[in-house]
């Protein structure tokens, strides 16, 4: 599945993230734990937590993030 | 773009000054940390035709003296983005006598740790600024500085800038470090080994208490969802309009046009017509259209107001932490459009005048995205002044008529959005944004801040416009103004429909937006001229002095290029308008 497809509110651990350098310095890399907190519209980016952080990643980037949901 | 940033990577300094880099994320508090160490004696210097500056001051710590550079922020050492080149050539230009002092954010440890341990390799004199940790306190993040310092082999100084707090003892220990800093080699990690080695020092220095979300950790959640994020954004929106357009006309034609006129221009008369008898120079000085009387009053007494205001609002919505917030919610609707949404600021801004807009693309991640709000602004956006020359044009009229002006610059901006977005080269990046903390801006910083934006832009915008005025009042003054309203009548009359006379509009259009607009208010008008003539005037060139602010920061050829796609477009449409207004009305 797919960080974009994942419903508001729910968990994940990320398995597989695109070659992106900018995520990568952001810190976005697998194995981590994060959560959706919200999902803009009109193919707007998605809103991840890790920890405290808040994080918007384009549509077409989240769509090319590997997740498995945890609950 | 890359020789600029090698450049700026060279700066000179004396040899007995102490060149203090500032490096760390971005967002984690280095400005403030600059301005603060800097204090009012500054010097700013900024590229042209590149969103990567750094600024450098001076600094005095007990008689000794030394250069702050903030570099531009920056998430790793990669050299992959501009910003992240002129942080990369500061660092390899730097030497075991210089000193760098890594902010880092005490809310976001984990992240400024990878930038930190990037810096260390760099083997330098290198101090860490803890940075935000009353607001990581709050937030119930607690980090034990000693086993920090332990783990980094440095300094770490934990400070809240905007309060000077820790920021004398960085300063101390930036002079103690480099005299007694030895070079040992240090160990290359990979991005894996680095993230590990972040995670470990993590776990051992911090610890995260679960507490109670403050109010503006709550109103910060709130922003980010569509509800009641995009409420709250519209809120936020027309206050900001609201400031900057509203408090601006106040400003400008109860303070500034007043001094200017009443005081600064008769003097300037005064003391021309002591040395310069009547005649071609005379006016050209201070003549209606003088450098001496134009060249004060625009910048100062009409653009000065829209630009101060604006960056009193920016500046509060920057510190923040607000603007990445509006960025997001916007971004569906803007990406379309080639842009992604960080730029709604400066798109709205336009509204209230180019200038600053244009100024204001300067935050954008890339240049194709400068470019593009820059030319959007400066064809489809109409400003404050002339919004008040249409609503008297039209709005009298039928507000209508002033409505379909208005949806017709906003098919406009779409439009041109999307084919710039086909020709300008480069890629739109995709929204990839690190969400800050909102905090209430502190007032001292921000006064700083907008003081020296202010004044960097009474600087850097003087001298092109004092040109440009020069530049009109020869034209004006010799003749040649006469010689055009000949030239261009078949056009006005029989493309545009319009009288004669109208061609005043035209000329006078080319200085000021409203000018365009309200030598049209005399001439009675039909519904249908009404119309072709704001179309003309919408499209029209965007002002000699967004001109004069498109050179400076494009260059000449994109300023020229601009202004005459824009005279084409708003010819092209206004004939087109006026044709099938007449046919129209022969049905």
């Amino acid at each position: 599945m797919c960080l974009y497809n994942l419903g508001k509110n729910k968990k994940c651990k990320i398995e597989k993230i695109p070659s992106n350098h900018l995520l990568k310095s952001l810190g976005v890399r697998e194995g981590l734990t994060v959560s959706i907190m919200s999902k803009q519209p009109l193919g707007g980016p998605v809103i991840i937590q890790m920890g405290k952080r808040s994080l918007a990643i384009a549509k077409d980037v989240a769509e090319k993030i590997h997740i498995e949901e945890v609950s | 773009m890359g020789c600029h940033a090698a450049d700026g990577a060279e700066v000179q300094i004396q040899d007995d000054e102490l060149k203090i880099l500032l490096i760390g994320n971005p967002n984690v508090g280095k400005s403030v940390i600059f301005s603060k160490l800097t204090g009012m004696d500054v010097m700013t210097a900024n590229y042209t035709g590149t969103t990567v500056t750094y600024t450098m001051g001076n600094v005095q710590f007990i008689r000794r003296k030394g250069v702050v550079i903030d570099v531009p922020g920056t998430y790793s050492l990669e050299a992959t983005s501009p910003a992240e080149k002129v942080a990369v050539d500061f660092l390899n230009n730097a030497t075991p006598d210089d000193v760098i002092i890594c902010v880092l954010d005490a809310t976001n440890l984990e992240r400024n740790l990878n930038l930190a341990l990037q810096v260390k390799e760099y083997g330098l004199p290198t101090i860490f600024a803890l940075n935000l940790i009353d607001v990581a306190e709050t937030q119930g993040i607690i980090i034990d500085v000693e086993k920090l310092e332990e783990e980094l082999g440095a300094p770490v100084i934990p400070t809240v800038a905007i309060r000077n707090i820790g920021l004398r003892e960085l300063l101390f220990k930036s002079w103690e470090i480099v005299e007694k800093h030895d070079k040992k080699p240090i160990e290359k990690l990979n991005e894996k080994e680095r993230w590990d080695e972040v995670r470990r020092i993590t776990n051992i220095v911090q610890i995260t208490e679960d507490r109670e979300a403050t109010f503006l950790e709550k109103l910060g959640d709130m922003t980010l969802k569509p509800w009641p994020g995009l409420p709250i954004a519209a809120f936020v929106l027309l206050i900001s309009l609201g400031v900057v357009v509203g408090l601006g006309k106040g400003l400008r034609a109860l303070v500034f046009l007043p001094i200017v006129n009443n005081i600064v221009v008769p003097f300037m008369t005064k003391i021309v017509s002591l040395f310069v008898t009547e005649g071609i120079l005379f006016n050209v000085l201070v003549g209606e259209y003088g450098v001496l009387v134009k060249g004060i009053e625009w910048p100062f007494a009409l653009i000065l107001p829209y630009v101060f205001l604006f960056y009193i609002v920016l500046s509060f919505l920057e510190d923040s932490g607000y603007l990445p917030r509006l960025g997001v919610l916007v971004d569906g609707v803007l990406s379309k459009l080639g842009i992604h949404g960080g730029n709604i600021v400066p798109l709205i801004m336009g509204y209230g005048c180019a200038i600053p807009a244009i100024l204001g693309t300067k935050a954008s991640t890339s240049y194709k995205e400068r470019i593009m709000v820059s030319v959007l602004v400066s064809v489809a956006v109409p400003c404050a002044a002339q919004t008040g020359a249409f609503i008297s044009l039209l709005g009298d009229h039928s507000i209508l008529l002033l409505v379909s002006v208005y949806i017709l610059s906003f098919i406009a901006l779409a439009a041109s959005g999307i084919i710039l977005n086909k020709i300008v080269d480069g890629t739109p990046e995709p929204m990839l944004l690190e969400i800050p903390n909102l905090l209430m801006p502190d007032i001292q910083s921000l006064l700083k801040k907008i003081w020296f934006r202010t004044k960097g832009f009474m600087v850097e915008a003087e001298v092109p416009m004092l040109l440009g005025v020069g530049f009109a009042a020869l034209v004006a003054e010799t003749g040649i103004l006469n010689s055009i309203s000949h030239i261009v009548e078949p056009l006005v009359t029989n493309w545009l429909g319009l009288p004669k006379e109208a061609t005043l509009g035209l000329l006078l259009g080319i200085i000021r937006r409203e000018l365009a607009v309200l030598p049209l208010l005399e001439m009675n008008l039909s519904t249908l001229q009404l119309f072709v003539g704001a179309v003309v005037a919408l499209f029209y060139i965007p002002c000699l002095s967004v001109v004069g602010v498109l050179i400076k920061e494009f260059g000449l050829k994109f300023a020229i290029t601009i202004s005459a796609i824009t005279v084409f477009i708003a010819f092209l449409f206004g004939g087109i308008f006026n044709h099938i207004g007449n046919f129209l009305l022969l049905l």
